[in-house]
């Protein structure tokens, strides 16, 4: 095959058959009408220098799009992204955290087996959710881009275009006042976990001992059977948790509402975690006297601890709320500025 | 600044391509005959662009196409039809005008410009 025949090849082979031969018999005119009567390999070079590459010749004969996602629907894609991912993420770790607790074996400590299992499947099973959701968003959009030919301007996050009203529909966060998205994950996360532990204590909070098989947990420090008598006000506690969280999260800012929905759940949190943590036998008789052995500068060991607990948790949950009024009570810029200086009405 | 020129400069040759090329078009011509016209003109278009132009004319149903094999090498032929030559016309209507706005507006730019 000469030059020419290769060139022709490169073009049409990436367009659509039916157009193929037409537009071969038409560049193949073009370019001998180009070239002078003896022509060499020189001349040849020279005219299909001029003709340029033979994919964007085929490209400016196709309607279709040469990028994936363009400057229309880039945007609203970016969008998406910011929105998905943070919730993919959420419940690939929830998942791995509570499938991870519930196939844990029984001779191995507990803390250290999720321990195990997050760096070697957790971190594994994070990367491909957002592989996941980076394939599967591209692939509708890039497919979206093909698909709708009408009109060119950059789409707004409805798949409108857009309006003058959708200004109305922006809320000015200050920084101050924002309710992070990072936070109600890991809120969450966290509900997960504690309340797993609760529910495993027996297994994992205890007293360690070196073993032949790494760390063994000797002695559990609490009676499991009371943990679980309590586990109408554990599931309410986390039920409460979590929709504060989603509360939160809904609202995206701090207001005067926010805050005392938030002291309020804190305080019924308190009160919860005090009624267990008060109930009788909770610590096991091995803890207990492990305890006064060990603490014997303490009078009743037991009950300072509890009472340590108990102020920790209360100057927490006191700081938790105090910042919520904080934030909430932080002012939002308006435009008054503008009112001043006689440029609105 | 040459480069940015240089596409600044075909950034604003672009849009004018299609009424150079409809301009042509009013007598019958293949596409490198339509090259050689426009380049007399003193306008260089690049080839890749001017082909599928001339395919996007004729789905647009601006111009119509028919294949000359009289003679030694066959040819595709392109010309305005009824169409076409209307829509030509409105576009040299917005040209002119255009052109006649930007004068006005560049002459009241240049204090060098003599009146």
């Amino acid at each position: 095959m000469n030059l020419i025949d290769l060139y022709i090849q490169e073009v049409t082979r990436r367009l659509p058959i039916k157009s193929r031969q037409d537009i071969a018999l038409e560049l193949r005119s073009t370019i001998e009408d180009m070239l002078p009567e003896d022509y060499t390999e020189e001349d040849v070079t020279l005219v299909l220098k001029k003709l340029g590459n033979p994919a964007v010749l085929a490209n400016g004969y196709m309607d279709r799009p040469m990028y994936l996602i363009g400057p229309k629907y880039y945007e609203l894609y970016i969008q998406w992204f910011k929105w998905i991912l943070p919730i993919a993420v959420t419940i690939t770790l929830v998942g791995f955290f509570v499938g991870t607790i519930m196939a844990a074996p029984e001779n191995q400590t507990l803390i250290i087996f999720v321990a195990k299992q997050a760096i070697s499947e957790g971190i594994v099973q994070v990367l491909f959710t957002m592989f996941q959701v980076f394939f599967w968003l591209t692939l509708v959009f890039a497919v979206i881009e093909r698909v709708d030919h009408k009109g060119h301007k950059p789409q707004g996050s409805c798949f409108k275009e857009w309006a003058p009203e959708d200004l109305k529909k922006i809320t000015v966060l200050p920084k101050e006042r924002a309710v992070p998205t990072m936070e109600t994950v890991g809120r969450m996360i966290w509900t997960v976990i504690w309340v797993t532990v609760y529910f495993n204590a027996d297994n994992i909070l205890g007293i360690y001992k070196q073993g032949t098989e790494g760390m063994m947990s000797v002695t559990p420090s609490l009676n499991q059977d009371v943990l679980n008598a309590n586990w109408l006000l554990v599931i309410l506690a986390a039920i409460l948790e979590i929709g504060l969280s989603i509360y939160k999260w809904k609202a995206k800012q701090w207001t005067i509402k926010l805050a005392w929905v938030n002291a309020i759940s804190q305080i019924i949190s308190l009160l919860l975690f005090t009624i267990i943590i008060t109930s009788p036998n909770l610590f096991t008789s091995e803890y207990s006297s492990f305890l006064t052995n060990n603490l014997t500068f303490i009078h009743h060991p037991e009950t300072f601890i509890i009472r340590i607990i108990i102020a920790v948790f209360l100057i927490s949950i006191a700081a938790d709320a105090y910042q919520g009024f904080k934030k909430a009570y932080f002012p939002v810029p308006t435009d008054n500025s503008h009112k001043k200086s006689g440029v609105g009405k | 600044m040459s480069t940015l020129l240089n596409s600044l400069r075909v950034e604003l040759r672009r849009g004018t391509l299609t009424l150079a090329v409809l301009s042509q078009l009013r007598s019958p011509q293949y596409g490198y005959s339509l090259v050689l016209s426009l380049e007399k003109s003193g306008i260089t278009i690049d080839q890749s662009t001017l082909y599928p132009l001339l395919r996007r004319l004729e789905k647009q149903e601006l111009v119509t196409s028919s294949w000359d094999t009289s003679e030694s090498r066959p040819r595709k032929y392109y010309v305005l039809c009824e169409m076409g030559l209307e829509v030509f016309q409105q576009l040299k209507k917005e040209w002119q005008q255009l052109s006649e706005e930007l004068y006005l507006l560049l002459k009241g730019d240049d204090p060098d410009e003599p009146n």
